[in-house]
């Protein structure tokens, strides 16, 4: 019975994370398309939401990497689960609050990673596993994005450059529509599969599920979902931050920046390599920018939303471990989650309420 | 060490992938963008021939970006 309930509180947050995975990165999705003019925030926000939805269902790699690749599955409890998914929301929360770019997957990873080292040692955490799915892509794939732009960008100021301007941006505005949507649907299938696998991890450590097994269509269907509605309510702070104080683009940069990100972010996903979209996609924007001129980037932004990312794997293991610990307090039982998930709702009203009234962020 | 960690084979395709596709695709588009504009320019001027052919490299542009477009999904669906 209390295995059951804990089941469904891990199914529960995962569905949220996977929520706030979309709020916090609607930015990413959508930032390009708005600063170029090429869609209306209500537009592209809709526009991308869709799309998420659409991209959970094309491919299952990512959640396999997630489920199988990350942690042992055999050393998890759905516990764990549930106090990496906290470490996860908390830090995406935290980073949302300041209107810091971060990356929801790393978050996730961290948080497992964490509540996985308190509950288990380091005999659960399959390091191979993370330093070649996860580190490695995720070192390599902002920087494919930003050389791949700024490539991109250089070979469509050679063949357009010399062309009157107003044709050329409606062009690329139009572009944008299918490449805006293909980073939609990307960020869909990589982003939304990190929360089937994590829920996959969840029915496998309790017994649902067997370990080669893809996640029941119920769970794509619900993470397709939560992603979109996510997308769908938006991140209008950090939509500030990636849209316009990374780089001011004309549309041929948008179209550069998304075409790049969607590439890199689905190819990986092809291979199930978890990404961060937020890394890529800024990876992305900043190429295209430099392509132009490097003075254009604003290096200064760039270099926050780095020690964002930076911070992003300890920070969520330590609340995840710490939460786990926390627990651990109350037993085994599903008490120890029920108190947490009452403690961190209520957390999550008070920053929710606090920013809808629109009051001062603390400085740092 | 590193490579016996690191899936190589699959990051090296996903960096060929995504740098065709990409770049590609930028390629063909910017294509279909010249080919748009400057068949409004050579129709304005009364050049029918270079329109014509400005037209041609336009719609090719505009066909392959759409078959890059396809393409993607269908790879990325297949699997």
């Amino acid at each position: 019975m209390d295995s059951d309930l804990i089941l469904a509180i891990v199914v529960a947050t995962a569905l949220a994370f996977d929520f706030t995975n979309g709020f916090h990165d609607t930015a990413n999705v959508v930032a390009t398309s708005i600063s170029t003019r090429a869609a209306s925030p209500r537009t592209a926000v809709a526009f991308a939401a869709l799309l998420n939805f659409a991209g959970a269902f094309i491919s299952l790699e990512v959640a396999a990497t997630v489920a199988k690749d990350v942690v042992n599955p055999e050393d998890i409890t759905t516990t764990v689960v549930f106090a990496g998914l906290v470490g996860a929301i908390a830090w995406n929360l935290i980073t949302w609050y300041y209107g810091l770019p971060s990356s929801s997957s790393h978050a996730l990873i961290g948080g497992v990673v964490g509540a996985t080292l308190a509950a288990a040692g380091t005999s659960a955490v399959l390091g191979e596993g993370i330093t070649g799915k996860v580190l490695i892509p995720a070192l390599i794939a902002p920087t494919l994005a930003f050389l791949v732009a700024w490539l991109g960008i250089n070979i469509t100021y050679r063949i357009v450059g010399r062309l009157s301007p107003g044709p050329v941006n409606r062009g690329f505005r139009s572009g944008q529509v299918i490449s805006g949507g293909m980073l939609a649907l990307a960020h869909g299938t990589n982003d939304a599969q990190k929360t089937m696998g994590v829920i996959a991890l969840a029915l496998v450590a309790s017994g649902h599920l067997s370990a080669d097994a893809d996640p029941p269509f119920w769970v794509i269907v619900s993470a397709a979902t939560a992603i979109a509605l996510g997308t769908y309510t938006g991140g209008w702070r950090i939509i500030r931050t990636m849209g316009s104080r990374i780089i001011k683009m004309d549309a041929a940069q948008g179209f550069g920046a998304q075409g790049a990100g969607a590439a890199v972010i689905l190819s990986s996903s092809h291979f199930g390599f978890p990404l961060s979209t937020t890394q890529v996609i800024a990876g992305g924007v900043m190429g295209a920018g430099a392509g132009k001129r490097l003075s254009a980037v604003r290096w200064g932004v760039a270099g926050n939303i780095v020690f964002a990312w930076v911070l992003t794997l300890p920070a969520a293991a330590a609340i995840g471990a710490a939460t786990y610990g926390f627990t651990r307090i109350f037993g085994t039982g599903a008490a120890g989650p029920l108190i947490v998930l009452l403690i961190g709702a209520a957390l999550a009203a008070i920053a929710f309420v606090r920013r809808a009234r629109g009051e001062p962020v603390p400085a740092g | 060490m590193i490579a016996t960690v690191v899936e190589t084979k699959e990051l090296l395709d996903t960096v060929l992938y995504a740098s065709v596709s990409a770049l590609g695709l930028t390629l063909v588009y910017s294509a279909a963008i010249w080919g748009a504009a400057r068949f409004a320019e050579f129709s304005r001027d009364d050049r029918p021939v270079a329109a014509g052919f400005a037209a041609a490299v336009g719609l090719l542009g505009l066909a392959a970006s759409i078959a890059a477009v396809v393409i993607g999904i269908v790879v990325m669906t297949s699997k």
